[in-house]
């Protein structure tokens, strides 16, 4: 009785994010600590049998059995293929099969040279799997997880902010004055006074470099130029 | 806590007395017993050369369970049948080197049954002799050399 009174108070987070389980006995958790507690207990095992209300909500026992049943239902989509629990540290693998990652990582030990999805047989790796996180994902913590190396860190690129950019950002240096020596006038402007952003945000690391850069930039565009004009004029 | 060989076995227990598979008996006096020695009574399908009678499989889990498969057997009478040796051993790739862990007790009797439906005369092995008679008795430990896609 008294921890669940601690809970609630010394955690307020905890409270805000408290699984739909909870939420069920709202009237209950004012009205007797008892049930907070076992609830709460029920939150942080992994079991999840159904546990019958206290005998003296008989009013509100009905409903309180659909919703166990149902979030019960909800449950078994969240089991690990290999322990048959609530997938915990639950990464996923690309063909879309969920297991918690010591149980899939103990897997993938066992055979090393013949690393196959446990439930389809597709051909998986370390790197191949993704973590899912949840919400709270930090609080749940895996007594297991010690024993097995850290799950793989997740993958994240960067958005592309302009596509020209980097479409002139493959070119290297040269090739892309050379380029732009040979194209059409227009581009050349453009190229070039893109050039000219690019250079200067690396001003500070080689000024000399810079200088050499945009004379040699200068140099073709004046040629470019007059190559044009000989080109209208012939 | 119960290591986790256990706690899985204990679910699947739980999931086959739940919901039993049609022809697939648990012992679960044995059961309870040792939660690492079943035996489970499987039955002929209709329609197939095994109508009416019943088997009786053994299975032994390490403490490597689910990772490693568990050793099937079976025990009593053994079913005529050209994968399955007169001492019992059955030659089935789930069991040695297909097993996964996402595989379980009820996978393997399904598979098993469905061995026992798709034959359709009932034979020994053709080298049920020399096999018996020099294989070790843990199934697990023979290399098995699997031919026949079909079943």
């Amino acid at each position: 009785m008294s921890s669940s009174q601690t809970t609630t108070v010394n955690d307020p987070h905890l409270d805000n994010t408290t699984t739909t389980n909870n939420d069920t006995l709202p009237n209950n958790n004012s009205q007797e600590p008892s049930t907070s507690t076992d609830s709460s207990q029920y939150r942080s095992s992994t079991q999840y049998s159904f546990k019958p209300p206290p005998e003296n909500s008989k009013t509100s026992t009905k409903p309180d059995l659909d919703d166990n049943e149902e979030e019960k239902r909800d449950d078994s989509m969240y089991v690990c293929n290999i322990c048959l629990d609530i997938a915990k540290e639950s990464v996923i693998t690309m063909c879309g099969h969920l297991f918690c990652w010591p149980c899939l990582n103990c897997w993938l030990e066992t055979k090393p040279q013949r690393q196959l999805c446990p439930v389809c047989k597709a051909a998986i790796s370390k790197d191949k799997v993704v973590p899912l996180y949840g919400r709270n994902n930090e609080k749940q913590q895996d007594p297991r997880s010690k024993k097995s190396p850290p799950r793989p860190q997740a993958q994240r690129t960067e958005p592309d902010n302009s596509q020209n950019y980097q479409g002139f950002q493959s070119f290297g240096d040269a090739g892309f004055h050379l380029s732009f020596g040979i194209g059409a006038f227009p581009f050349v402007f453009f190229g070039s006074s893109f050039n000219f952003n690019d250079i200067r945000q690396r001003n500070g690391q080689n000024g000399s470099q810079f200088e050499e850069d945009q004379f040699l930039s200068k140099v073709f565009l004046w040629v470019a130029i007059i190559f044009f004009c000989w080109l209208i004029l012939a | 806590m119960s290591c986790p060989a256990e706690r899985r076995l204990r679910k699947e227990l739980l999931e086959l007395l739940t919901n039993p598979m049609p022809g697939i008996y648990i012992d679960e006096e044995k059961v309870a017993k040792n939660i690492n020695e079943w035996i489970v009574t499987i039955e002929g399908a209709e329609k197939t050369i095994y109508e009416g009678e019943t088997f009786q499989l053994q299975f032994s889990f390490n403490e490597k369970y689910p990772f490693d498969s568990p050793t099937v057997l079976f025990i009593g009478k053994i079913p005529v049948h050209s994968h399955i040796y007169s001492n019992g051993h059955i030659c089935l790739s789930i069991l040695t080197d297909d097993w996964t862990p996402a595989l379980s007790v009820g996978a393997v009797c399904l598979s098993i049954r469905s061995m026992l439906s798709s034959a359709t005369k009932k034979e020994r092995p053709p080298d049920d002799m020399i096999y018996t008679r020099t294989c070790s008795k843990n199934p697990k430990k023979t290399k098995w050399f699997f031919h026949d896609d079909t079943v």
